[in-house]
């Protein structure tokens, strides 16, 4: 074969190479800017907790809760205090804990309203949803009760 | 005075109190977005577990939200936010304690629209800045719907932002709060 053949037979091979790598960065980037948000019912709960255990941790020492649980997707079980569905943009419930001021709240997608209508106050529930960490600074006084906040939350039992 | 007499102006007192709709209101599921805007790229973000509360006498206002609690519409910007820009797991929250001016010019047991000067400090990234806004209160059936706007720069709040993103976000962000606030009894 004569060296120019080879040389040709070079550069298309390197310009392939090279067209194969960018589409595959470009691809790359596309999925991770279009990457969907963490599916809650897919996830494997990081830890299983009551009420009451989450909400200590998160009272007792907030900077280290936030580090272990914040954006974690965890189950929760405990008693139902109240349904809130006052803001119809994201319905949302209340679990008690030890604690007569602090509470699990926790938020679901709209469209879990009529399974949420249908649950009984006082009953024990469990919940899976992604820990934001916990709601409520003892520096605002009219603010004093604290919640610790579960979103995209679903209800599992 | 006898006995009878002031227990009786006490009572008097404490109904025309409860009908004036004094005291707190107060919800823990209160609305706060925010919009950036830039020829490149427009970013939006919402928060709806928004704690918050007033005294209807005082006219004190404070709100507290979770910043991890804004949901973007991009999985990938709302980790960025988080992570990059406001650092979210060591300052969880943004606060505000402020003042309702004219909170004596509104008249809570009667429905009705009011509006009033709104200051106070926000707090974000451990950074407390004065911020002033009109705010407006629409009491209609023993509900109060507080909605008001506001716009912050986020390097006044030690956002750091690189500087290959700076142009996609916008110097000036709105802050638009919407919330309504039952009596607190």
């Amino acid at each position: 074969m004569e060296p120019e053949t080879i040389n040709s037979n070079m550069k298309k091979i390197a310009t392939l190479s090279i067209s194969f790598i960018l589409l595959g960065v470009l691809l790359f980037a596309y999925r991770m800017y279009n990457k969907p948000h963490t599916n809650v019912t897919e996830s494997d709960a990081y830890e299983d907790l009551s009420a009451a255990q989450l909400f200590d941790i998160f009272d007792k020492n907030e900077d280290s809760a936030m580090t272990i649980f914040s954006d974690q997707v965890i189950q929760v079980s405990g008693t139902l205090l109240t349904k809130d569905f006052s803001n119809e943009l994201e319905p949302q419930i209340l679990l008690k804990t030890d604690n007569e001021s602090g509470f699990i709240r926790c938020g679901f997608k709209p469209d879990e309203l009529q399974i949420l209508k249908q649950l009984k106050d006082s009953s024990n529930i469990k919940v899976k949803g992604i820990c934001k960490g916990i709601n409520g600074d003892d520096k605002l006084t009219l603010l004093e009760d604290k919640d610790v906040i579960l979103s995209s939350s679903i209800i599992i039992e | 005075m006898k006995k009878s007499t002031i227990l009786f102006l006490a009572t008097l007192s404490f109904y025309a109190f409860m009908n004036h709709g004094g005291g707190i209101y107060k919800t823990n599921t209160g609305n706060i977005s925010f919009y950036s805007h830039t020829p490149i790229e427009d970013i939006r973000a919402v928060n709806h577990k928004v704690k918050t509360a007033f005294s209807s006498e005082s006219g004190q206002l404070q709100f507290s939200c979770l910043i991890k609690d804004f949901e973007f519409k991009k999985a990938l910007m709302q980790e960025h936010f988080n992570e990059n820009y406001m650092e979210s797991t060591t300052f969880p929250k943004a606060t505000f304690n402020g003042n309702i001016k004219s909170i004596a010019a509104i008249d809570f047991s009667k429905d009705g629209t009011y509006t009033s000067e709104v200051i106070g400090k926000l707090t974000i990234k451990d950074v407390s800045k004065e911020v002033a806004t009109t705010g407006t209160f629409v009491v209609s059936n023993g509900v109060v719907n507080a909605k008001a706007t506001f716009n912050v720069n986020p390097y006044d709040f030690n956002v750091k932002i690189p500087k290959m993103v700076a142009p996609k976000i916008s110097k000036s962000i709105e802050i638009s709060v919407d919330s309504d606030y039952t009596h607190n009894h």
